[in-house]
């Protein structure tokens, strides 16, 4: 299967990289590649929702495709920038059967059962295909924002942010805007010497482990090694970190175009913070490559809603205060989205150009509503990927999710021929 | 309510039963089945599907005229699951197209369904291959217990659940980055806590809080009350005569007029408009804000009369009696009894005692303390039954370890209050106002009296350390004595690695590396305590500590060497390292023998670290994880306070852990003749004479509803979402767990039932409309009459008789015209035939088939212990297991002791 041999691939690839001399393969080359940039870089950033949208008044009429399309009441908010983004219909992953899981396949595309015997398996997320090309220039190859609620009361699935690594695994992300705020802005005072010895510490650190990995491997069989790649794989994932902190060592974190936000921020403000950081870490250009995992739960409490998250995407069945309760959260995402698009097309870059320009950004899910995962709710702006804008775009039912993710990979910039179960870019939202 | 339900089960791993039956066939026991769909489906296809989907030219290049009856590949699998998918989302046949009948359509979906579940697990079958796997989070935090005697909180580790499968299966365990970091981390904060612990194991502390100090502060309170009211008089006789003199009658206009309005309250306010009239604060009334509303306040004296009455009670020269939190919090400081840790004391194992008696007012309802740290936190950490009259007080004593967690200040503050007063502020708001009604208007009664409130350190002076101290014996653990030599280090380095690997020898080259980490740290100027635990965490973080390994470069099936033996078998009943005992026999050779083994495993039962297998079985065999899912809704359910939730799950586990003491039978949890519950449950339940905290057993009465794990309160409640009952959850429930008859997962993209909303019915005749649709009706007529079957208990496993259903608006508001009530009439035809008149025939129907619960039962703890999924290659050991439990009438302990001597147990 397709995805398999490619997990292969990289597991053979990276315990090669791992049987190098690899401390001193990274070089120093920052300012070099810095130079082939012309303009402002391109960015890309995807946004999920867990529970997915009320089936009934989110969605545009499919019989009024195109420009000349009436904004639904769940999508009124963002009536004053609706020249500026489009709703796609007709897209899915066809693998995914989680009713439960939003998130967990909805940038991968992956089949959970591809490896026999296993009750779960992934690949890789679209937002890290481009930060292994978009993430070279900057501090972070790219920051993954997640909801600060425990649990998964927000129906995104297994998990621990929206991406996926290159072997299938989850990577961990900011739990919240302080986190997030931290790992942007947080001044380093600490003297370069003493940097330096803490890095070469951390190095020797990883080196013992491997060592210590190297003597359990020896007597493993294939299974078990595969196994144990994981383990090499973290570790060569630190080892690739800290090349990058050395590259960067000296040089002082930006200054924070925002005050650091208040601790126990949930919800809507919550959101609305880790919107502003997505700005602002785009602004100071320290990643290209945001996902951002949003709260469902304490969404709807912070908008006085007492229904518990699950139940309300269940609201066919009663109706009533549960619908509400959808209707409610499909208003208060939209408004926060809307938000988001005033401040990318507020923040100017350098050359004077709109940030919103260089953007490109998917807000969505991998359900629907209740249990349906045909049709992912799926909604496109900015632009950085040359994505047309402004309509209400009907594509062949059972479009897979991974073309659209696919031509915003490529319209960015990213040199890349198919991604999860991709059949090629999809052609309906190309400008 | 939800029509399709969570259905994250152990899905694959429970099948064998149903699918022999169904769409399997077998030859042989050992030989792996064939996956077959049934040939009457043919017709079917042929008649509905092939005219479009057959031939060369197959529409949407979908041939189903070439389908294979048998699934034999990933490729076969996949086309039927297209197939399925097609006809459950409605899309096949299209419009216009001759429907499917019914009847054909719901059967075809219903073996389908079946069929991919088998075909998933025929062919994900792993002929017993075990995948090598890093300990879990449960694993990982009583690994890090056993070495260092320290337990430190890992909720930050991946939880290592929810994948369908359980935390023991390795393929599902993965490794990442943050994951190393974590453990680094954590490794770190272990042994922290450990050095922190070593240094000042001897020391005892202890402090007692006499509860009558709040006595003095109640006299003092009505004291001050007293004369504020004698104050707040005096000065508003002032500002009265001013208002009353004609020269000053315009002013008392202009403030009435004016949008404040006229009473008399806002001329006190306004006072410094009156010439003369001195301020409040001359009288006494001395704060930030405007002391006119001291004074006014001063003169109302709301909570006078309920002070008086504590003040009359018995015993307040001696101690305290426990009042509701918002009964005046800031004034009558008896909401808790709290008492704060001082700072500076140390670490570890500490004792908190109290003396307390229960007044004549204490139903048995009001007999519980809750104790608990951080006194405005809604959850408890345990809740105490108190029997004792004011003649006889008694004393309880609770374990408490002291940790690095506790550093703010309301994390060290110890505090006892009434049980389910602080659940939420509403439903405290509920029970203050209904008990004032109760008591002539004054205030709540009092139920809980406390003498006193101690806490003690208890020094730990004992010869045997943990082995992981004992490892580092040689070295000191502080900087007081001056750095040890670095072959003194690089030897205690050896040493912990040696029981951090469970007995195995940690390569030279590696220690040699971690011992130049420490001296590098040295030489760069970290002390020696900081820089031994820093290289000490990296032994933690290592492959040989965070994997179970049974290397065979050849991957051939070998025997287990007897140490692999021990440690597989101590992490299956302790999901801990094997003691230092279990070693020994292994580097003896005694293991082979059975006796031996079976011994062991009994001792190893016996022994208290056996709770962990109690509790990482049993909650994801039985799927416990959903009882943590959802808030009661305690308006409804006043009774099911956080307390009560404690002890609710703690029965599941504490009835399984007394069948294993007891070596009792497996069949109990269907259906017995008695409860294992403490005070809290057995009130709950309405069983009377059942004092303290306690879990033991306790008769029931013939007609009882309750008795195995159907009269649960928790099994309930996870059938239910906190406020109403789901029969759908509980029939798949029962399906999954009891029967051993899952039904298939529900499936994504099925047509959503919207028709019924808005309307009133009862939950019977708002789920009969699954029976309509058949892609509905293939898994709900099996489901939905167990439900049903279970209504007599409500959404927190109360008995009831009648059950209610309200309308809401788009607003959540009830329409009062859309109500109805009905009586539950709990009978019902199963799919299969068999109907039952009520929840007690239901029951009994249940506990006959307890082969079949006894089946699934053995295949959840194959897969448990050997970390990988059963498949039907295990059916020859399942059915060994399992047969040999039925002889001795499915004793408990039998399943572990077939499991234990089993080949396959004792291979890799």
């Amino acid at each position: 299967m397709h995805s398999r041999t490619t997990r292969r691939q990289v597991l053979r690839s990276s315990t090669a990289v791992i049987a190098l001399p690899f401390l001193e393969s990274f070089g120093f080359r920052r300012f070099a590649s810095a130079a082939e940039i012309v303009g402002p870089p391109k960015r890309i950033a995807f946004l999920g929702f867990g529970w997915g949208i009320t089936d009934e008044s989110w969605f545009p009429d499919i019989n009024t495709p195109g420009p000349d399309y009436e904004l639904p009441a769940g999508l009124k908010p963002l009536e004053r920038h609706k020249a500026d983004f489009s709703v796609v219909q007709g897209m899915w992953n066809k693998y995914s059967n989680g009713g439960h899981a939003g998130s967990t396949w909805w940038l991968t595309g992956a089949n959970p059962y591809a490896e026999p015997g296993q009750s779960f398996c992934n690949t890789i997320s679209a937002d890290q295909v481009a930060a292994n090309q978009l993430g070279k220039h900057t501090r972070y190859a790219s920051l993954q924002f997640n909801h600060s609620e425990s649990g998964d009361r927000s129906g995104h699935g297994i998990g621990l942010s929206l991406a996926w690594d290159a072997s299938g695994k989850p990577i961990g992300g900011e739990n919240g805007p302080l986190a997030a705020y931290h790992r942007l802005f947080s001044k380093d005072d600490t003297p370069l010497e003493q940097q330096k010895a803490m890095l070469a510490r951390k190095r020797s650190v990883l080196d013992t482990v491997l060592d210590n990995a190297r003597s359990l491997q020896r007597g493993l069989g294939k299974n078990d090694n595969a196994k144990l790649d994981e383990y090499l794989e973290g570790i060569r994932d630190i080892e690739t970190r800290l090349s990058k902190d050395e590259q960067w060592m000296g040089v002082a974190r930006p200054d924070a175009p925002l005050d650091e936000p208040r601790s126990g921020l949930v919800g809507r403000e919550e959101i609305k913070m880790m919107y502003d950081l997505m700005v602002a870490a785009f602004q100071t250009d320290s990643t290209r490559v945001i996902t951002y995992r949003q709260p469902v739960a304490t969404l709807l409490t912070s908008i006085g809603n007492k229904v518990f998250p699950h139940d309300m995407s269940h609201y066919h069945s009663t109706r009533g205060e549960k619908l509400a309760a959808s209707q409610q959260r499909d208003l208060a995402q939209s408004e926060l989205l809307s938000g988001l698009i005033d401040k990318l097309k507020s923040t100017m870059e350098s050359d004077g150009s709109r940030l919103f320009d260089h953007v490109a950004l998917a807000y969505g899910s991998n359900i629907r509503t209740g249990h349906e995962l045909t049709n992912c709710p799926t909604v496109l702006t900015g632009g950085g990927a040359g994505i047309r804008l402004g309509e209400n775009i009907v594509v062949e039912k059972d479009t897979p999710l991974c073309n659209a993710w696919l031509a915003m990979l490529q319209g960015v910039g990213v040199n890349v021929d198919s991604h999860g179960d991709s059949t090629g870019p999809l052609k309906n939202i190309l400008a | 309510m939800t029509f399709h339900p969570h259905t994250h089960g152990k899905h694959a791993g429970l099948f064998v039963l149903a699918v022999l039956l169904g769409p399997l066939s077998l030859s042989n026991a050992s030989e792996v089945p064939r996956v077959l769909m049934d040939e009457r489906h043919r017709a079917l296809l042929v008649e509905h599907c092939q005219g479009c989907h057959g031939g060369e030219n197959a529409e949407a290049n979908f041939r189903v005229d070439d389908l294979s009856f048998e699934i034999a590949d990933l490729q076969m699998a996949a086309r039927w699951q297209k197939v399925l998918g097609a006809l459950n989302s409605g899309e096949m046949p299209p419009e216009g197209e001759e429907p499917l009948s019914v009847d054909a359509k719901t059967n075809f979906l219903d073996d389908l369904a079946n069929l991919m579940v088998a075909a998933r697990k025929s062919l994900g079958d792993q002929k017993g291959v075990i995948t090598m796997r890093r300990l879990n989070r449960r694993e990982y935090r009583n690994t890090l217990r056993e070495l260092l005697g320290v337990e430190i909180n890992v909720t930050e580790l991946p939880a290592d659940t929810g994948s369908g499968r359980y935390d023991t299966v390795g393929s599902n365990l993965f490794m990442s980055s943050t994951q190393f970091e974590q453990y680094m981390s954590l490794g770190r904060e272990a042994l922290e806590e450990t050095f922190a612990r070593e240094i000042s194991a001897a020391e005892k502390r202890v402090v007692r809080l006499e509860a009558e100090q709040v006595t003095q502060k109640v006299a003092d309170y009505i004291e001050w009350q007293i004369d504020a009211k004698d104050r707040a008089t005096r000065w508003m006789k002032l500002v009265d005569e001013a208002t009353e003199h004609p020269e000053n009658a315009a002013i008392v206009e202009e403030i009435r007029a004016g949008p404040l309005g006229k009473h008399r309250h806002t001329i006190y306010r306004q006072w410094q408009l009156f010439p003369g009239v001195p301020a409040p604060e001359t009288f006494g009334f001395n704060t930030v804000e405007n002391n006119a509303d001291k004074a006014i306040a001063a003169l109302s004296q709301y909570h006078h009369r309920y002070h008086h009455y504590y003040m009359q009670q018995p015993a307040v020269d001696t101690g305290a009696y426990l009042a509701i939190p918002n009964e005046h919090p800031s004034v009558l400081d008896n909401a808790s009894i709290n008492l704060l840790i001082p700072y500076g004391w140390p670490l570890g194992e500490y004792i908190v005692r109290f003396r307390a008696a229960i007044t004549d007012n204490a139903t048995p309802d009001r007999q519980f303390i809750e104790f608990g740290t951080y006194p405005a936190a809604q959850q408890p950490i345990s809740a105490h039954h108190i029997t004792a009259t004011m003649d006889n007080p008694q004393i309880v004593e609770i374990p408490f370890t002291l940790t690095r967690g506790h550093r703010n200040h309301n994390d060290r503050v110890l505090f006892l209050r009434e049980k389910g007063v602080r659940d939420d502020y509403a439903h405290t708001t509920r029970i203050a106002k209904a008990a004032r009604e109760a008591n002539d208007d004054i205030g709540r009664t009092f139920s809980l009296w406390v003498d006193w409130l101690e806490i003690e350190r208890v020094p730990n002076v004992a010869e045997s350390k943990p082995p992981g101290v004992a490892a580092l014996r040689s070295l000191p653990l502080d900087d007081r004595s001056g750095p040890p030599a670095a072959n003194d280090v690089r030897a205690a380095l050896t040493r912990f690695a040696r029981e951090a690997f469970r007995g195995q020898e940690p390569p030279s080259d590696y220690v040699d590396k971690l011992t130049g980490i420490y001296l590098v740290s040295r030489e760069a100027g970290t002390k020696h305590s900081v820089a031994i635990k820093e290289t000490l965490a990296i032994i933690l973080a290592s492959p040989m500590f965070l994997y179970l390994a049974e290397p065979d470069a050849e991957e051939t099936r070998r025997p287990l060497t007897q140490h692999e033996l021990a440690t597989r078998l101590s992490y299956f009943l302790w999901g801990a390292p094997p003691d230092s005992r279990l070693r020994e026999l292994a580097e003896q050779d005694h293991l082979a023998d059975r006796e031996v083994l079976v011994h062991e495993t009994m001792r190893l039962l016996d022994d208290p670290r056996s709770h962990d297998f109690v509790t990482g079985f049993v909650s994801q065999w039985l799927s416990l994880d959903r009882f943590d899912f959802f808030q009661v809704n305690l308006d409804r359910h006043p009774r099911f306070d956080n307390a009560t939730r404690i002890s609710a799950k703690k029965e599941v586990f504490e009835t399984v852990a007394f069948l294993l003491k007891n070596n009792g039978s497996l069949s109990d949890l269907l259906k017995s003749n008695y409860v294992v519950v403490d005070g809290l449950m057995a009130n709950y339940y309405g069983l009377e004479d059942v004092a303290g905290d306690e879990f033991r057993p306790v008769k029931l009465s013939a007609d009882s509803p309750r008795g195995g794990l159907l009269g649960m309160a928790a099994i309930h409640l996870m059938g239910s979402n906190g406020d109403d009952t789901s029969p759908v959850e509980r029939g798949a429930w029962v399906l999954r767990k009891l029967l051993n008859d899952p039904p298939p997962p529900a499936p994504p993209n099925i047509p959503q039932l919207a028709r019924l909303a808005g309307q009133v019915l009862t939950t019977q005749e708002r789920l009969v409309a699954h029976q309509e649709e058949p892609q509905c009706a293939s898994c709900h007529r099996k489901i939905d009459p167990i439900g049903f079957g279970l209504e007599n208990f409500d959404a927190v496993g109360a008995w009831r008789t009648e059950d209610h259903f309200q309308v809401t608006d788009e607003n959540g508001k009830p329409d009062p015209n859309l109500h109805k009530t009905w009586k539950i009439d709990a009978a019902a035809k199963l799919h299969s035939g068999e109907s039952f008149n009520n929840y007690f025939e239901l029951r009994d129907m249940i506990a006959s088939k307890s082969d079949d619960f006894a089946r699934g039962f053995t295949e959840n703890l194959i897969e448990y212990a050997l970390g990988r999924p059963v498949g039907f290659s295990d059916e020859a050991l399942v059915e060994h297991v399992f047969a040999q439990s039925r002889e001795e009438q499915f004793a408990l302990r039998t399943f572990l002791r077939e499991l234990v001597s089993s080949k396959e147990f004792q291979t890799r």
